[in-house]
């Protein structure tokens, strides 16, 4: 209860949201790294795929991750409602301020990227998790190379694949740093190399996954 | 009526600690049933009222303000004076209380100095205590500059924002007293009258600044710390809301005001520059230290600073007072200002400044080392004037900046009404006819942190206090007398603005009132004030009513206490014929043009009863015993 | 010079409000903002209509009592300068500019650009100090303080109360002013004893007061007339998880 009403403080909330940020973050650092075996060939990405499905921890830490999204999700959402009835009216004028500010368009856009990462997750797992159930014939795993290929066929999935990863690197572009100094550790001599280092990682996860289904389209 | 000022009897140095032990007290059981009333939140008003919440008095606590942290304490740089001797240098107690009395050229009492002398030492701790980030040197230690003519290293410093550093501590305390419900905050309101019953302070009317509302307030005791009267000149380094309103109100009430011509002209202030100009901004004393005072020798010399080479620069102040040079105390600093610009030798356009020069210091210390010590004063300086002050030579010219004279108090800082207490600068008692540099701070936390929980405990447990409430008929005389002004003024419904009428007797004050004083120009000021005031009730223009917030309003009541108060002011000029400290009458000089006094005539607190606007007010006289220190000439040679 | 106003005007807290439109002319580089705006108001009483109600008081840029948007940026667009050290050299003539109030819910708008921060007030009141009462204090020299710690909590305590940060948060945060004074604090010896209820205290009365959550944007900073930095909302997360955690 203590924990609840401490989490449901505006600092709390902040450093909810980072906490889960960050271990998405993780994922995906993950996710990249097991996608791009994709370039070595079906054997190799399929016998990493093969590995995870039949992994007896795969459902708990699936149910994990929904539930870090959820809350990563609601603490937002709300945080956002919060904002919007601290400034009931609104300027009539309002110029950023430069200088110092970290303002952005990814800082500006959280809730919109957000909202729109998350219907991209539900198409993409509509689309690979839940999609056709192609078998290798040889080792009779799932053969999920195959379905990407045939995803990444054609141009509409590649472009709207693309444009979900800018939108990725959007969110972690501001998310990523954001998380640190949410949590406190962005002490001032390193506050530059942290901001750094967030808006590169922000940038690798998004063109590391980006280059999966151009990859896919323009070479194979 | 004789003014007693209930010096204790004893040597200098135990006073304070037998006083002390004379005073009655009050059990701490009873505390929170005396209602204390404290106007004002800076250093004086804010620290008294946590002081007084923190002993269980049930206080309640008002500014004009919008909250009390914004009282014009905050606006002190240079430092707070204390006789810690953390230097070695030689500082004590007794030095700091003789450099005191001196340097308020022997008007001041000797007891209340040397009380403030000893209670400096406290203050730091308590500052210290509270969080105050003072200076500090690479061991840990606090860090100590000399400061406004002093020859010991006494001055405790926050970069330059020491009066904000020790405003924000007094502040919080007193936000935790709020927090504790021992005090009870009432920010927006002004004070327009002070209520006597059977002859003591019982209450305040006050003005919701907000809601225009006229609200009655009974305690106990009033506590004034209301600031100085330096906006009565128009142009001063005082905060736009400054006003001496409360004090004068109080006046017209009984309180006598002492020594009103003693008001301090500070040497470097950002010089004006058009007539549009609100207010003047000060530029730290401690600039001083590094910075060299000079201007052209040769009168109407228009060559830029930097073009004027070394032998035909003046550096005046080193060369006149070589011992001092350009420390020297701030009243002969401004007027040796003056005079080299009514020689012609004044700079830049108006030629009425003079440079105050840093390339000695950057060539000496290197740019970082001065950027440090000063850097938020220069960037002040370019951002007001567009120059840069590493580079050209900064200007400088006098400005009123601070009053050494207010309401009269006895020791026990209370006026001659009983139950009034006046505290800070308010009150006239600790800096003479001179306050040295980074002697206010002191004086504001010396009153409201020690002095005030002391003799106040002794007023509320030797009198007899009969229960009174908001119901009195003196309640409903002062607040009648409150709504007929207030009513007076939004009919007059005329056709010049309060500020335009500020403008004006600010111009009268400062040529005739100012740093200079002569008999035929302080009977003209005598002259022109009434006569200002009567323009001001037949051609102000206030649009608006009294129902709600309306600044206006506010500063025009303002204006109308400064236009009753300013012949006061001149009065007391005019009948003060030596000179001293901050008051300087051309007719008494020695022959090298320093102020001259004359203690056969003049060695007392001038006093002044009211008597109606525009009568003569009452002089009473209360003499200024030295048993301690011999008056001699103020010589910085 | 001449500068075109779009001033904001509102009667009173449940006045609706509008804008009004004005003209300033002959105004001097040399003058200051609210200098420029004095010159506004003189005119106005001169024709016997209300001046515009602005909040200001030292006019040297450290009471904190004065500020507004200046074309939508707080305090107008100089870095580290409150409007009252806004000078009109940095303007054009012939400029149009719109001045608005802070826009917060906890500081609703009481006449034209004056608006009630008194929620500041009660955020220090929560615990922005420390507990120790006036007499007994040890000696100032007792517990030395490394010289870049005492400037490190200098420059957080610096805050002058304006409210710009609020102003420029887009979600009407006061986390900078908050941070500001808990990092001052967590800084010193001094105020190790409470540090921790002081945080949670603090923050708590935050939100109470309607304030928004930090958006990590770092528009406080930007417009901040002292530059308070970013880095106190960071020490601010850490001594509030700390506190949580050991609570």
């Amino acid at each position: 209860m203590k924990v609840l009403q401490a989490l449901s403080t505006s600092t709390g909330s902040k450093i909810l949201v980072a906490l889960t940020g960050l271990a998405m973050v993780g994922f995906l650092v993950g996710h990249l790294a097991g996608n791009l075996l994709a370039l070595f060939g079906p054997d190799i990405y399929n016998e990493y795929s093969h590995a995870l499905i039949s992994n007896p921890l795969l459902v708990p830490v699936e149910i994990g991750l929904v539930a870090i999204l959820v809350m990563h999700m609601g603490t937002a959402v709300r945080m956002v409602l919060r904002a919007r009835q601290a400034r009931p009216t609104r300027y009539a004028v309002k110029k950023w301020a430069g200088g110092a500010s970290r303002k952005s368009v990814a800082s500006t856009s959280m809730i919109v990227t957000g909202v729109l990462i998350l219907l991209f997750l539900i198409s993409h797992l509509w689309t690979f998790k839940y999609g056709a159930w192609y078998t290798d014939p040889t080792t009779g795993y799932r053969d999920l190379y195959t379905l990407l290929v045939e995803v990444f066929r054609s141009p509409f999935n590649v472009v709207f694949y693309v444009i979900c990863m800018l939108l990725v690197g959007m969110h972690l572009r501001h998310g990523i740093s954001s998380a640190f100094q949410s949590l406190g550790l962005m002490p001032r001599s390193w506050t530059a190399r942290i901001l750094r280092a967030g808006a590169a990682l922000a940038l690798i996860l998004g063109i590391g996954f980006a280059l999966i289904p151009i990859y896919v389209y323009f070479v194979l | 009526m004789t003014l007693d000022s209930k010096i204790p009897s004893g040597p200098l140095a135990d006073k304070w600690d037998r006083h002390k032990f004379e005073s009655k007290l009050v059990n701490p059981a009873n505390r929170r049933r005396h209602t204390i009333i404290v106007v004002g939140t800076g250093l004086a008003g804010g620290s008294a009222a946590a002081t007084l919440g923190e002993l269980g008095y049930n206080v309640h606590s008002f500014c004009i303000q919008d909250s009390p942290r914004r009282a014009h304490s905050i606006a002190a740089q240079g430092g707070i004076n204390a006789a810690k001797n953390y230097q070695n240098d030689g500082d004590s107690v007794w030095r700091l209380f003789y450099d005191t009395v001196k340097g308020g050229d022997y008007r001041s009492r000797e007891a209340n100095v040397y009380r403030l002398a000893q209670m400096s030492v406290n203050i730091i701790d308590q500052c210290v205590a509270q969080g105050v980030p003072f200076a500090r040197e690479y061991g840990g230690q606090l860090d100590n500059r000399s400061f406004g003519g002093a020859q010991v290293s006494r001055t405790f410093y926050a970069r330059g924002q020491t009066g904000q550093q020790l405003l924000l501590g007094a502040y919080q305390s007193l936000m935790r007293q709020v927090e504790r419900k021992t005090v009870t905050m009432f920010a927006n309101r002004e004070m327009l009258d002070l209520v006597v019953v059977n002859g003591r302070a019982r209450g305040i009317i006050c003005r919701n600044l907000l809601t225009g509302a006229i609200e009655r307030h009974v305690a106990d005791a009033v506590c004034l710390a209301t600031g100085g009267y330096g906006t009565a000149y128009y142009l001063s380094t005082n905060a736009v809301g400054s006003n001496v309103t409360a004090a004068w109100r109080a006046h017209k009430r009984g309180a006598c005001f002492a020594n009103p011509c003693f008001t301090q002209i500070h040497p470097t202030c950002i010089p004006v520059s058009g007539d549009d100009q609100s207010k003047l901004t000060l530029m730290s004393e401690s600039l001083r230290n590094d910075g060299r005072v000079w201007v052209p020798k040769r009168t109407g010399d228009t060559r830029r600073p930097g073009e004027i080479p070394e032998d035909e620069r003046d550096y005046y102040l080193e060369r006149k007072y070589p011992s001092f040079g350009n420390l020297v105390p701030r009243d002969v600093a401004s007027r040796n200002a003056k005079s080299v610009c009514d020689e012609g030798r004044g700079v830049g356009e108006t030629g009425l400044s003079v440079y105050l020069d840093f390339r000695d210091a950057i060539d000496r210390l290197g740019r970082d080392v001065v950027a440090a010590r000063y850097g938020n004063l220069f960037d002040m300086y370019r951002k007001i004037t567009d120059e840069d002050p590493y580079a050209t030579p900064m200007r400088m010219y006098p400005a009123i900046h601070y009053t050494m004279g207010g309401l009269w108090v006895d020791y026990n800082l209370m006026s001659n009404l009983p139950g009034l207490h006046v505290l800070g600068e308010a009150n006239f008692s600790d800096h003479g006819a001179n306050r040295l540099g980074a002697s206010a701070l002191m004086q504001g936390l010396a009153d409201g942190y020690f002095v005030i929980p002391y003799t106040l405990a002794h007023y509320i447990a030797s009198t007899p206090l009969e229960k009174v409430t908001t119901d009195h008929e003196a309640f409903a005389e002062a607040e009648n007398n409150v709504r007929t002004r207030l009513d007076r003024l939004l009919a007059v419904k005329g056709h010049e603005t309060p500020r335009e009428l500020h403008r004006r007797l600010g111009k009268v004050l400062w040529d005739k009132v100012g740093m200079s004083r002569t008999d035929a120009g302080l009977r003209e000021a005598l002259a022109e004030i009434p006569k200002l005031r009567e323009e001001f009730w037949q051609n102000v223009s206030i649009p608006g009513d009294a129902t709600h917030l309306n600044k206006n309003l506010e500063y025009a009541g303002r204006v109308a206490d400064y236009l009753e108060f300013a012949e006061l002011l001149a009065l007391d000029a005019l009948h003060r014929s030596e000179s001293c400290g901050g008051h300087f009458r051309e007719e008494s000089q020695t022959p090298e043009g320093e102020a001259l006094r004359d203690d056969e005539r003049f060695c007392y607190v001038a006093a002044w009863g009211f008597n109606g606007v525009g009568q003569a007010p009452t002089l009473h006289e209360e003499p200024l015993v030295f048993e301690n220190v011999k008056l001699t000439q103020r010589s910085y040679k | 010079m001449r500068i075109h106003l779009r001033i904001w005007r509102q009667n009173g807290p449940t006045d609706q409000g509008r804008f009004e439109n004005h003209t300033v002319e002959s105004v001097s580089p040399d003058m200051s903002f609210l200098e420029m705006l004095d010159t506004l108001n003189e005119t106005l009483i001169r024709q016997g209509q209300e001046p515009v109600a602005f909040d200001s008081d030292c006019r040297e840029g450290i009471c904190g009592t004065c500020g507004f948007l200046v074309d939508g940026q707080p305090h107008g667009p100089d870095p580290c300068t409150t409007v009252c050290q806004l000078h009109m050299r940095r303007f054009k003539d012939g400029d149009h500019l719109t001045l608005e109030p802070w826009r917060a819910k906890a500081f609703p708008v009481l006449r034209d650009l004056v608006v009630d921060r008194s929620a500041f007030d009660r955020i220090i009141q929560a615990g922005g100090y420390t507990s120790v009462n006036t007499g007994g204090a040890p000696d100032g020299n007792a517990v030395p303080i490394a010289k870049q710690t005492a400037e490190a909590a200098f420059d957080s305590a610096q805050c002058i109360g304006c409210g710009a940060c609020v102003a420029a948060c887009k979600n009407a945060s006061a986390v900078l002013f908050t941070s500001a004074k808990v990092t001052h604090m967590a800084l010193l010896p001094q105020g190790q004893v409470e540090r921790h209820t002081r945080v949670l205290n603090m923050v708590a009365r935050m939100d109470l007061e309607g304030f928004g959550p930090c958006s990590n944007e770092g528009e406080c900073e930007a417009v901040c007339p002292k530059g308070i930095s970013l880095a106190n909302i960071a020490t601010l997360n850490r001594e509030w998880w700390k506190a949580t955690l050991l609570k």
